[in-house]
Order: structure tokens, then C-alpha cells, then sequence
């Protein structure tokens, strides 16, 4: 445990050193102010053209809230993938990183610890410009610490373990690994109803919908923070059924991902992907 | 023996239908680009759609919503597919070739710029599928002429703009790429993609004035939906800025390139990747 424990804790430095020293504040400035910062504005512009139409500024409070925190899937769970484009196509060090002792499994978790840290950086910088200057407020006296923090918990642990599974595609599909990011990244965002309820899906996604974690996720942060739910059809939940079925969801994806990871990571260096360099 | 006049017309549009050429075909080859490039904008326009619909709004907003997404596709080839596009070659090493050739430098941003428009243009087919079918909304074009018109326009303009980012880019290495993700969102914002621009007030006007993307959205959806879009300007005088935008940055694009040229061989950086 003491070895697992140092490798992580030297990814996460040797990731520090790559987010930090060897990027300028640019980089900080636009993945974690300007592009977070950027959607937030869409969200609020949308919601004051509507305001005179019976738009309600509490079922808006409630998709930006989610919104906010879907920051942790775009950089933790999302980065995953980046962090593999990064080390084989820009760096190209994966194949180095891929025969050390430290194993790709735990550098990727300790990478991901400075892009939690990022993710966090930006949840906060939304919802003080929310609250500050969009005027997203909510009534604080209906917040719960207790169902907010073991949702949150859980939450980051379903992001870390779905990273792994974005990662091994990663791993196996060089060339198409960029858009896949992307493209997972947007699919969460529409399919767990980050920015709408989920009531609204066509028949088949919303089923589908109800398989992710992070929907129930997303569910769970709004009802510990603004007391309301924004889906009709997860507010019949009691609260202990709404982290039943996190938590279910998130410890069958856990051990998927897993194992998923590690297939996909045998295909690759089968396929001899590993150093595959496409890009340049 | 000298070239004459038609010589290097013919050389320069010569050169534009090549690189138009290979932007079309290259495109059509990476199945991977398709699904970036057509599907994920639609993906994220649905997910707006399904804002206004939750927040309860009148369905003509999701028709503004729409022709935003589908217009985004064509600002994201503008950014990554011209802007960014000196950049990619400066990686994989071809871009002396850009400027040992004997053509002007302009017909090979022209010919990028035509294939990215033709090739997006088939791309936003998904999105309008997706608008249309899918998710049901509606236009009634006042006149299908002047909407052509506005697109023409708004697509010169929106280019031109292209260009001139891709003689700025020339001098960055990595810093591009973030560039251009920076000026995704906050573009979109600015431009009132997803909302008409006048909710913005002041600060709307100022930002059509700089990026036609916002411009050409307003006066589109003003033809395709009316009074509905809740336009800025009147449509005849978004033509006219549009048009001065289009002379301006072309201009730019041609001043930005050949000054940028000399100073990168100075300074060496025509060559240099990673930096």
C-alpha cells in the first residue's frame, strides 16, 4: 500500500510539473477561466432571454449548479484521455511511462489529482460568478453538507474509474482518440441531464440515462445544495435510494472500468499503439 | 522569360482548386473528423435545445438554438481548420513547401477556405437532421435569394477572419492550439449563438463589430424566422458590416502574412516545432 501509495503521490507531483512549470499561465487560463467561465455566460444568456417568458430562476439554478460540476468529468474523467494524447503524440513518453515501475493505472490516477485540483478551481470560479453576478442564487438554509459530501465523494470516484475506460480507448484508438474525448465529454453533458432534466430524452436514452452514475450524481449535488430536483422522475426517490443507486452504479463501473482498462491496454500494445504517433 | 498576367492567374487558381481539393478529400477520409466535426456540434445543440425546453420557453428560442449550432460548425472550421491550420503543417513539417511555392500565398488560403466551407457545409447536414427532424423545429424563409446572400457573405467574412488568425498563428507554436480553444466558448457567448445577440446590449454590438460570426447569425435567423429572432440591425446593414468586415480582414490576412513571413525566417521559427 506504502508503494501504491508513493507512485501515485509522484505522478500527481510529476503532473503538477506538467500543468504548471512547463505550460504558461495561458493554458491555466483558458482550460480552467475562459472555456468553463465561457459556457456558463451561454447558459446565463439563454436563461435571461427567456426570463420574461416564466423561465423560473430556481429550475435555472438547478442546471447551472450541475453544469458547474460537470467541470470534474470534462478535466478529470475527460483528461484521462488527454493525459494519453499528451504523453504519446506531444511528449512522446508513454512507451518510458509504460515500462517504469510506477504502472499506467497509477499515473493516471496520480495525474489526475492536479486536474481535480484544476476542476475545482473552476466549479468555484462558476458558482461565485453565478452568485455574484448572474444573481444564481439559492436559499443557503436548504443546503446538506451530509448528503452533499458522500455524493461528492462518490461522484469523483464514478469520474476516476470512467477516466480509466477513456484512457484504454485512448490507448487502442490512436488517431480518433481526440474527438472520442470530446465526443465523450459532450455525450455525458446530453445524456445525463446536466443542463435539462432527463424527463426530456427521447424513450431508449433516457433508460439509458439512468445507467450512468453521474446522473443520479448530478441529482444528488442539486438536491444537497438548492433542495429541489430537477428531474420528475428521480424526485419520487428518497434520498438513501438516490446514493443507493449512485453508489450501485458507480462500484459496477468501477469494476468494469477496470477491467476494461486493462483489455484495452493488452489490444494496444498487441496492435503496437502504444508509441503509435499520429498526429505530427 | 517572364510570366504574363494570365500566367499567374492561372498558376494561383491552379493552386486554390489543389487545396481546395485536398481539404474536401483529406476530410472525406478520416471517419474520425466526420463524427468531431459534424456530430459532437449537434450533440452539444441538442443538449441547449433541451434548456429552453425545460425551462419552459417558447419554442422559437429552439429554433434560434439550432441555426446557432449549425452555424458553430462552421466557426470551429474556421478556427481549427484555417486559423490553426499553419500551425498543423509547421508540426508535420510541410510549411516551407507553402512558401517555396511559386503561387501566392492567398490562393492557398483561399482554395483552404473554399474546400472548409463546401466540406462543412456537407457536414452540418447532421445537424440540420437533428434541428429539423429530430427535434422538430421550424423556418419560414422570407426569401430564399437574400438567405443565400447572408451565407455568402457571412461565410467571406467569417474566412477572411480565418486567414488573418492564420498569419497571427504562424509565429505560435503550442499556443495555438489553446488559442483556439479559447475562442470556442467564449465566442459562442459573444456571439449569442444559442440566444439572440441583442440580450447582450452594449456589449453585443461591440462583439458583432469585431467577429462576424454574431453578425451573420443575427441577419440568418432574422430571414429564416422573422420578427422572432429579435435581430440586432436591420438585415440590409448587417450585409453592409458584413461586407466591410470581409474587405477588412482580408486585408489584414494579406498585411498579417507577409509580415509574419519575414519575421519568422528572422527569427527562425518557420521551421521550428514544439517550441
Amino acid at each position: 500500500v506504502r508503494a501504491l501509495a508513493a507512485r501515485v503521490k509522484l505522478s500527481a507531483w510529476l503532473g503538477w510539473q506538467i500543468e504548471s512549470n512547463w505550460a504558461d499561465p495561458l493554458t491555466f487560463i483558458v482550460y480552467s477561466v475562459l472555456r468553463p467561465v465561457g459556457t456558463a455566460l451561454i447558459l446565463a444568456g439563454m436563461f435571461w432571454t427567456v426570463a420574461g417568458h416564466g423561465a423560473r430562476p430556481e429550475a435555472f439554478a438547478a442546471f447551472y449548479v450541475a453544469n458547474a460540476f460537470h467541470e470534474y468529468v470534462v478535466r478529470v474523467l475527460i483528461g484521462m484521455g488527454w493525459i494519453v494524447v499528451e504523453e504519446r503524440e506531444e511528449y512522446e513518453t508513454l512507451r518510458y511511462v509504460y515500462v517504469s515501475p510506477v504502472g499506467l493505472l497509477n499515473y493516471l490516477t496520480g495525474r489526475s489529482a492536479v486536474k481535480f485540483a484544476l476542476a475545482t478551481t473552476s466549479v468555484v470560479l462558476i458558482l461565485v460568478l453565478g452568485w455574484t453576478l448572474l444573481g444564481v442564487r439559492w436559499d443557503l438554509g436548504l443546503v446538506r453538507p451530509g448528503l452533499f459530501a458522500v455524493s461528492f465523494v462518490i461522484g469523483l470516484v464514478a469520474t476516476l474509474f470512467v477516466g480509466f475506460i477513456v484512457a484504454g480507448w485512448a490507448l487502442v484508438l490512436p488517431r480518433a482518440a481526440i474527438n472520442l474525448n470530446e465526443g465523450i465529454g459532450v455525450g455525458l453533458y446530453l445524456l445525463c441531464g446536466v443542463i435539462f432534466p432527463i424527463d426530456l430524452l427521447p424513450h431508449g436514452f433516457r433508460e439509458l440515462s439512468l445507467l450512468v452514475p453521474f446522473t443520479y450524481w448530478y441529482e444528488a449535488l442539486r438536491r444537497s445544495l438548492l433542495g429541489r430536483s430537477a428531474s420528475t422522475l428521480l424526485a419520487s426517490w428518497s434520498d438513501a435510494q438516490l446514493l443507493g443507486a449512485l453508489a450501485g452504479s458507480t462500484i459496477v463501473l468501477a469494476v468494469v472500468s477496470v477491467w476494461a482498462f486493462h483489455a484495452l491496454e493488452r489490444r494496444a500494445r498487441r496492435l503496437g499503439r502504444l508509441d503509435h504517433s499520429t498526429l505530427f | 522569360m517572364s510570366r504574363t498576367v494570365a500566367d499567374v492567374l492561372a498558376l494561383n487558381a491552379r493552386a486554390t482548386v489543389a487545396r481546395a481539393y485536398v481539404r474536401i478529400v483529406g476530410s472525406i477520409r478520416e471517419p474520425a473528423w466526420i463524427v468531431g466535426d459534424a456530430v459532437l456540434p449537434a450533440l452539444g445543440m441538442c443538449a441547449f435545445v433541451l434548456l429552453y425546453r425545460g425551462l419552459g420557453a417558447p419554442k422559437s428560442y429552439e429554433t434560434l438554438a439550432v441555426l446557432g449550432g449549425i452555424l458553430s460548425t462552421y466557426w470551429i472550421n474556421v478556427l481549427w481548420g484555417m486559423g490553426a491550420q499553419l500551425y498543423w503543417e509547421k508540426q508535420q513539417g510541410q510549411l516551407q513547401l507553402y512558401f517555396a511555392a511559386p503561387c501566392s500565398r492567398m490562393a492557398i488560403f483561399t482554395g483552404m477556405a473554399l474546400g472548409g466551407v463546401f466540406m462543412t457545409t456537407m457536414r452540418t447536414v447532421f445537424s440540420i437532421v437533428m434541428g429539423f427532424g429530430v427535434l422538430g423545429v421550424r423556418v419560414h424563409p422570407e426569401s430564399p435569394l437574400l438567405l443565400v446572400l447572408v451565407f455568402v457573405v457571412t461565410m467571406v467574412a467569417l474566412y477572411a477572419l480565418g486567414m488573418t488568425l492564420s498569419s497571427l498563428f504562424l509565429l505560435y507554436g503550442r499556443e495555438a492550439w489553446h488559442l483556439c480553444n479559447a475562442m470556442q466558448e467564449p465566442v459562442y457567448f459573444l456571439s449569442g449563438l444559442y440566444f439572440p445577440i441583442r440580450t447582450l446590449g452594449a456589449l453585443g454590438g461591440v462583439a458583432a463589430g469585431l467577429i462576424p460570426l454574431g453578425l451573420g447569425l443575427d441577419a440568418m435567423r432574422q430571414v429564416l424566422v422573422g420578427e422572432a429572432a429579435h435581430g440586432l440591425l436591420p438585415v440590409s446593414i448587417e450585409i453592409g458590416l458584413l461586407s466591410g468586415l470581409a474587405v477588412v480582414f482580408m486585408v489584414l490576412a494579406r498585411v498579417a502574412l507577409a509580415y509574419l513571413e519575414n519575421l519568422s525566417k528572422r527569427e527562425g521559427r518557420l521551421t521550428q516545432r514544439w517550441q
